[in-house]
């Protein structure tokens, strides 16, 4: 039981990516994505983002519980008022309200990153302590 | 003394000053820093030379409104001009009052521990030589320098550490050199 | 497990690729770290003391026992607005024209530097101020956050500007906002007093100079990134009692009015 994490620059780039698995159901934390599935990562990540831009102006939501599906895993995604967009892909069920809080804290983390002068939009982030910070809210929710 | 100064600081600053929320403050600070970052390629001590030229400019200006507010004659020594940057001049502007500490035994020398700075909210440095180089809020010390030289005081004021770098806490050291020759500061009747 | 390489984390202009303004240096070669969790266990042994760190800083806390600046990360968006006086910002924003003048050969490349300040300014400002309103208390508690909106329109995100980014910049709403009669892809914002402006002088040789063009970026800068492709110019047009009465003139990118139109017939 695993989740991919991603999060999008308004220019669609990732800037920050996570494979990481549960820790519900005694779950260690370590993902178990299927080889298959990790190369396919991009290509769904497109696919996914097709379907958010098709909706976006449409549905004024953050959050979208059903954004796309793939091979028993499905997308959630989450988007903010400038573009910053977060996705999910995930084989577990019925944990949509937990991953909806766990972008909602993401959210948070995003701004105060962007709120850094010395992060440019749209590049990587690398600061460790965001990172960190990632890796507990995934272990408090996911 | 301390306790009427900062009773004045907080009096001019709840009845004479316009106010702002910092935020665009902050981040305007933030985008000339990584600005002047951009230009100068990353020489860090070009970086904070503009900075400190910046402040200079502003703190010559700056000290007519001060002596026009507080009204405060010319401070009889170096422990009182500590207190009044402190507790009027950083209140009345910034809204902070940092601590005055570490005095040198010539009583020339003093420290100010900046417990808050607005201009540095949201900022982290990036882990290169930023890190060890880049005095961030250094258009501070610009403005002490300018500030204190028109009121006849030749100091030197840079910064010592900057919890931004790591450091325990965020210091500007002013030390004196010598009293300039008498002359009418500009705005001083 | 093995880290993918990074050639393969490239992704090149899928779908909407707004062109994000002068002030983006987006370095589209710059590779992107992997994160795995086997990296995680790695990091959790050789340093415990972080993870107790971030135990003690769920709670509130902006300041250390030793008084250090804490994590940005650990910094309240939402409560904790510090005031500063109005005079430091204007003193600032002296500076920051004094800057864009340094080496600038026309009234219009000094206009674009102002311009481009600002668009980092705005890009910025546009988050925390819509992450404040769509959660303006406790983020984590559901609740609000399931009305959560995002502005698609716009006239709505005019409002959003009008409303909400100019009090938490001035302090105030601005005065107007007018949509122009002759040409459908302009809008008009318009501060009667804008504060910026109040108390800076411009030197008689750059006579012409909108300071404002500052204020314009930050609006292009907002606007862009939610994807209403627009220029901002700030133009004078004082009144009686009034003189620095200034129109923020937003012209939007055909792209954007057609797409006003489809959602519109929906």
């Amino acid at each position: 039981m695993s989740y991919y994490f991603a999060i999008l620059g308004t220019n669609d780039a990732p800037v920050y990516e996570l494979e990481i698995g549960t820790y519900r159901q005694s779950g260690n934390g370590v993902p178990h994505l299927p080889n298959e599935l990790q190369e396919l990562e991009q290509f769904i990540l497109n696919s996914s983002l097709d379907i958010l831009q098709d909706n976006q102006f449409k549905d004024t939501g953050l959050f979208s519980k059903n954004l796309d599906s793939f091979y028993g895993y499905k997308i959630l995604s989450y988007l903010t008022q400038g573009n910053g967009k977060f996705l999910i892909m995930t084989d577990l069920k019925n944990h949509d309200e937990s991953i909806r809080q766990f972008f909602i804290e993401i959210h948070e983390l995003y701004v105060r990153n962007l709120l850094n002068p010395f992060y440019e939009i749209n590049q990587p982030i690398r600061s460790a302590d965001f990172d960190t910070r990632v890796r507990a809210l995934a272990k408090r929710y996911l | 003394m301390s306790k009427q100064l900062k009773q004045l600081g907080d009096d001019i600053w709840k009845n004479q000053v316009e106010k702002i929320n910092s935020e665009l403050f902050t981040l305007t600070y933030g985008s000339v820093v990584a600005q002047l970052c951009k230009d100068l390629d990353n020489n860090y001590d070009q970086v904070n030379n503009e900075l400190y030229k910046m402040g200079y400019n502003i703190g010559v200006r700056l000290i007519d409104e001060f002596l026009q507010k507080t009204q405060l004659s010319r401070c009889t020594n170096m422990h009182e001009t500590a207190e009044v940057v402190s507790k009027i001049g950083f209140k009345i502007f910034l809204n902070i009052t940092p601590t005055v500490s570490h005095w040198t035994a010539d009583n020339k020398s003093f420290g100010l521990i900046l417990v808050e700075n607005p201009l540095a909210d949201f900022v982290e440095l990036p882990n290169t030589e930023a890190r060890k180089k880049l005095w961030y809020s250094n258009v501070l010390c610009g403005v002490l320098k300018g500030c204190l030289e028109m009121v006849q005081l030749d100091c030197d004021v840079s910064f010592l550490q900057d919890s931004l770098k790591g450091d325990e806490n965020t210091e500007i050291r002013v030390k004196l050199n010598k009293i300039l020759k008498d002359e009418i500061p500009a705005g001083e009747e | 497990m093995s880290t993918p390489s990074n050639s393969k984390l490239m992704l090149t202009g899928a779908g909407y690729n707004p062109v994000i303004g002068p002030g983006s240096t987006a370095d589209s070669t710059n590779s992107l770290p992997k994160q795995t969790a086997s990296q995680r266990s790695v990091s959790q042994l050789s340093s415990p003391s972080s993870l107790l760190r971030l135990a003690s800083t769920s709670s509130e806390r902006k300041l250390n026992s030793f008084g250090a600046h804490a994590s940005i990360y650990d910094r309240n968006l939402h409560r904790g607005m510090h005031e500063i006086s109005l005079s430091s910002m204007s003193f600032l924003f002296m500076e920051v024209i004094r800057m864009s003048l340094n080496g600038s050969e026309s009234l219009l490349q000094m206009e674009r530097k102002l311009n481009n300040l600002g668009y980092r300014v705005g890009l910025r400002l546009l988050e925390l101020v819509s992450l404040r309103e769509n959660f303006n208390n406790n983020l984590a508690s559901s609740g609000k956050s399931n009305t959560a909106q995002r502005h698609v329109r716009v006239l709505e995100i005019l409002q959003f500007v009008k409303e909400s980014i100019w009090p938490c910049m001035f302090g105030k709403e601005a005065d107007n906002l007018e949509k122009s009669v002759q040409n459908e892809n302009q809008y008009m914002i318009i501060d009667s007093d804008p504060i910026l402006s109040r108390y800076i002088c411009v030197p008689k040789e750059y006579e012409g100079l909108d300071c404002e063009s500052f204020v314009a970026g930050i609006v292009e800068g907002l606007l862009d990134i939610s994807y209403f492709r627009c220029e901002v110019t700030a133009h004078s047009a004082p009144l009686e009692g009034y003189p620095n009465r200034t129109v923020y003139l937003v012209d939007f990118d055909s792209s954007i009015i057609s797409r006003e139109e489809r959602l519109s017939k929906k």
